[in-house]
């Protein structure tokens, strides 16, 4: 099995035959064939050979968004991926989101009237806010049009729409305001 | 900022009807909760194997001949069964109706005994993909896939029908003629005749009416589309069979795999945490392929999952159904005479069917129309070579709600009546005063929310708007169904509470958590009910596994009243916790149970208030054994009635594209008692992805030469996404009351059964042409209106 290392080792992807991807904040490094096999997706290697199962894997062919990461600062469909590509790049799962994350916050505390919880089943939930921490990340007050329009590739099958709108909101509120403080 | 919801008044819940965030909703947001597939990774079981089963390639076919040993000789391919292994051949014929999840059943008295269709794995294929013939099991999933292509199996293809009137026709080809002869479902006990209801004389009333209108409806194969694909781990390496799966029921998969292998209850051990959505999936046949890959467990000697890809948990749908409906009125809108008649397309296995297409209307005649002297109901469940359907998100009520708003719609046109004035006018229910309160509530809020009276027009003739789009309201009503007088055959629900000697409580109230939020309304309902000891919601853990050696029995979620059921027996179980409370306080206190009280955890005399302990002074005195009660109870069958719900929409139709966009959706749910305000609209929000999917984009296409359906998926198949949602105004309403200490009734279907019917009458106020089959795609509004 692969073993995860400590260290700050910068993104560049080594000639030697070795495939190293950057998970949460640790590279971990694999032996392609024996750890990776060239037909592996990303998610695969993410769930069933690490244990990162907050990615969930439903459609498998990138049209739900369930299993969305983010690697090198952008959401990532990781059933669309190979495990190989990843190779030299820095992917971060919602495990790796601190416990106190302002997203997960706020999709969780979701209840004000008249829009519903931001979640019901919760297995689209990972993805929807992996997706908002890219979009945050990258547009830290987004109007409606572009939340919408960043988060239109995900599928709630319970239909929270409204209720998730209303998180990205105010975990983009409580950014703010932390940002503030500091 | 939207408005809270409205109380009862003087109701004084502390914790009942509030709005706040789920209780697993910080687990779920950050990814902690586990499906059944995060649960059974073969980490977890090292020697696991993965099986796959044979899909029929073709609509309707026997399989002649079947030669496995090149997917035997396969590497990584562990075993290899037909159906000819005497495992399956031995094992008797059943269905997938064995019940609709309400109560437990066994296999002599599964609801649909006359209609024995299924084979566990068999030789007959009656639809593409039925799952038929072979099973794998394997090192991999890849390894298992390949297997599967390696099998070689000669087919003797057979003709077959996908359109239920051409199945009805002689000659059309017999998708289960030991069944029946003519491809429809013969009568049996439990749906009745044909004619399953018939008062008065309709066709006489037709005759002298002063008024009569009729139309039809077509409603089709939506489908669920829970993103948690089905999945199910067996380990019965030993003599105990252990399931682990994301079915919607313990207990009654319990029985099924004890009656239908043969096993002791107590070797049957079904286990199933969170499952990601379930939306009435699980009635058309999850059963099989536990059985199969149980069967392969035993085989091999190793836990063996099975999973189905995304395309093949397109496994279940809802019933289509052809209605044609005629009504017979007086000239002031009083109606005299109903007549419905249904065709519904069954596919391929019967399942519940005969459930969809005429329980669903007996219910609302028995509420809605109890008055109305002339009502007939016939009926025809039709099997086709398509994907076996029933229930979505409700049964039959969807399909029957589409006719009915139709017929309403049109007789208020003819009468030049506004519709709201005409429901007022007829429908009721037969316990209640007249006109009926929840129904007047609910469509006079539904209006003010929509603005109906400024923005209806006369059908058509409304103002244009960018040149080419026209706007339209409409709306649809529907009596709620699942009050609690209607959940008595569910048979007893048990509860246990445990009162730790900390004042902290364990709540076993078993129910598999599909995503409704029913887990947050007992959580509030026990610390609503336990609130003179000071519990509050946070003091409460509720068990989300549901393990038949562990568990009590679970309430399955079915009928969207999970929610208020456990919590009535909750306070039930409540009442004899106080009295131990005071039973062990009386050697302390030294006084009698009858004369002590206890407020806010304080257990006091009450002529002498001084004289008093804490909860936990009482256990941490004692043995510090927690008190445990268990009880069960019967659901309250005093007949009180039903509430009302209705959905109105605003449209806009470009008369240029064919492109329909809802502008606004306005859901009125009277409740009787909202048990989580926060989860309910939710609900009424969360439904309309469904509702109006289902109305405008969702739809399974099928290619007519071969039978093969085109769209298995997530790209094809079009759910609505965030950002084809309209502003959607969900309403609380407490004005009917059901029995019991809350009086509530089941919401979760009801959010969504009127949306298409609503969306349809709000496209004819539009373009004043009316469009009667769904999804409406701009091809069938651009042909309505006469431009192609």
């Amino acid at each position: 099995m692969p073993k995860p290392s400590k260290g700050t080792k910068k993104t560049v992807a080594t000639p030697s035959s070795e495939i190293k991807i950057k998970i949460n904040g640790c590279w971990h490094t694999f032996e392609p064939e024996r750890d990776i096999e060239p037909t592996m997706t990303l998610s695969y290697l993410l769930r069933e050979k690490l244990g990162y199962t907050g990615l969930k894997v439903s459609c498998d062919e990138g049209a739900c968004g369930a299993c969305t990461v983010i690697m090198d600062g952008k959401a990532i469909l990781s059933c669309m991926m190979l495990a190989v590509e990843a190779n030299g790049h820095e992917i971060l799962t919602i495990e790796g989101l601190a416990k106190d994350d302002p997203i997960v916050e706020a999709f969780a505390q979701q209840c004000e009237p008249g829009y519903g919880t931001a979640l019901q089943c919760g297995i689209c939930t990972p993805g929807f806010v992996m997706s908002t921490k890219a979009l945050l990340d990258e547009n830290p007050v987004p109007t409606m049009t572009e939340i919408k329009e960043a988060l239109s590739g995900h599928i709630c099958r319970c239909g929270c729409y409204a209720g998730i709108a209303q998180a990205v909101t105010h975990a983009s509120e409580k950014i703010g305001k932390k940002g503030g403080e500091s | 900022m939207k408005q809270p919801y409205t109380p009862r008044p003087n109701s004084n819940r502390k914790f009942v009807g509030s709005y706040r965030p789920r209780i697993d909703a910080w687990e779920k947001a950050r990814g902690k909760v586990e499906y059944v597939d995060d649960i059974t990774l073969k980490s977890r079981f090292p020697g696991m194997l993965y099986a796959k089963v044979l899909r029929s390639p073709h609509a309707h076919a026997r399989i002649k001949n079947i030669d496995v040993s090149k997917a035997e000789q396969l590497p990584g391919v562990v075993s290899v069964m037909t159906y000819k292994d005497p495992e399956f051949a031995s094992m008797r014929l059943t269905n997938a109706g064995w019940t609709d999840g309400v109560d437990t059943v066994s296999f002599d008295r599964k609801m649909w005994s006359a209609f024995n269709d299924r084979r566990v794995l068999g030789d007959y294929a009656c639809w593409v993909t039925d799952e038929v013939g072979a099973v794998v099991a394997a090192e991999s999933e890849e390894i298992a896939d390949e297997a599967i292509r390696l099998i070689d199996v000669q087919w003797e293809v057979l003709p077959f029908v996908l359109d239920p009137i051409e199945a009805m026709k002689p000659g059309a080809p017999l998708v289960h003629p030991e069944v029946t002869q003519n491809n429809v479902l013969p009568p049996e006990k439990l749906g009745g005749d044909d004619v399953f209801l018939n008062k008065g004389d309709v066709d006489a009333d037709f005759a002298n009416a002063e008024v009569v209108i009729d139309g039809t409806s077509i409603h089709h194969n939506a489908t669920q589309a829970s993103l948690d694909n089905w999945c199910c781990l067996v380990d019965w390496t030993d003599e105990k069979l252990i399931l682990y799966s994301n079915s919607f029921e313990a207990d009654q998969t319990r029985m099924h795999i004890s009656e239908m292998l043969d096993l002791p209850m107590n070797k049957v051990n079904v286990i199933s945490s969170y499952v990601g959505g379930q939306f009435g999936r699980g009635d058309t046949g999850e059963q099989p392929f536990f059985l199969f890959t149980a069967i392969l467990s035993k085989k091999t000697g190793r836990p063996v999952k099975f999973k189905h890809t995304r395309r093949d948990s397109f496994h279940d749908s809802r019933q289509p159904a052809i209605y044609y409906g005629k009504v017979g009125a007086k000239k002031d809108g009083t109606i005299t005479s109903l007549y419905f008649k249904s065709i519904g397309n069954t596919g391929a296995y019967a399942d519940h069917s005969i459930f969809a297409l005429k329980f669903a209307p007996l219910e609302i005649s028995e509420v809605s129309f109890a008055h109305i002297p002339n009502v007939k109901l016939e009926s025809y469940a039709v099997y086709t070579n398509k994907l076996p359907a029933c229930m979505m998100r409700g049964v039959g009520n969807s399909q029957f709600n589409l006719i009915f708003g139709h017929v309403v719609d049109l007789l208020a046109e003819e009468l030049d009546m506004d519709p709201i004035d005409l429901c007022i006018k007829n429908f009721g229910h037969e316990w209640g005063d007249f006109p009926d309160k929840s129904l007047m509530e609910v469509l006079r809020q539904g209006a003010e929310k929509i603005g109906w009276s400024e923005k209806r027009n006369k059908p058509g003739q409304g103002p244009i708007y960018g040149k080419t789009k026209k706007r339209g309201v409409g709306f649809s009503l529907h009596p709620a169904w699942h009050a609690e007088w209607q959940e008595v055959r569910r048979g007893r629900i048990p509860i246990s509470i445990t009162l730790n000697p900390d004042g902290t409580v364990i709540l076993d109230a078993p129910t598999i958590e599909t995503g409704t939020g029913s887990n947050t309304c007992n959580v509030l309902g026990c610390a609503e009910s336990l609130s003179f000891l000071g519990v509050t919601p946070e003091k409460i853990l509720w068990n989300h596994v549901v393990n038949t050696d562990t568990s009590l029995k679970d309430c399955v979620q079915t009928d969207s009243s999970v929610a208020y059921l456990q919590s009535e027996v909750i306070a039930t179980v409540v009442e004899e916790i106080k009295q131990e409370i005071f039973e062990r306080a009386e050697p302390v206190l030294k006084a009698k149970p009858e004369d002590m009280d206890i407020v806010d955890g304080r257990i006091f005399i009450r002529k002498n208030p001084d004289q008093s302990l804490t909860l936990k002074e009482l256990f941490f005195q004692g043995d510090m054994m927690p008190i445990v009660v268990i009880k069960n109870k019967l659901a309250n069958a005093e007949k009180t009635g039903v509430p009302y719900f209705a959905n109105f929409a605003e449209v806009e139709v470009d008369t240029d594209t064919g492109k329909v966009d809802v502008l606004h959706l306005v859901v009125i749910n009277d409740c009787g008692q909202v048990m989580f305000a926060s989860g309910a609209e939710a609900q009424q929000v969360g439904g309309q992805v469904m509702g109006l999917g289902e109305t405008l984009t969702e739809e399974i296409i099928y290619d007519e030469i071969t039978g093969v359906p085109l769209n298995f998926n997530f790209i094809d198949y079009k759910i609505p996404t965030m950002a084809d949602m309209p502003e959607i105004d969900p309403i609380l309403l407490e004005i009917w009351k059901g029995a019991g200490e809350y009086g509530a009734c089941g919401i979760g279907e009801g959010t969504l059964t009127c949306t298409p019917r609503a969306i349809m009458n709000a496209i004819y106020n539009a373009i004043g042409v009316r469009i009667n089959d769904i999804p409406i795609k701009p091809e069938k509004v651009l042909r309505a209106l006469g431009k192609v």
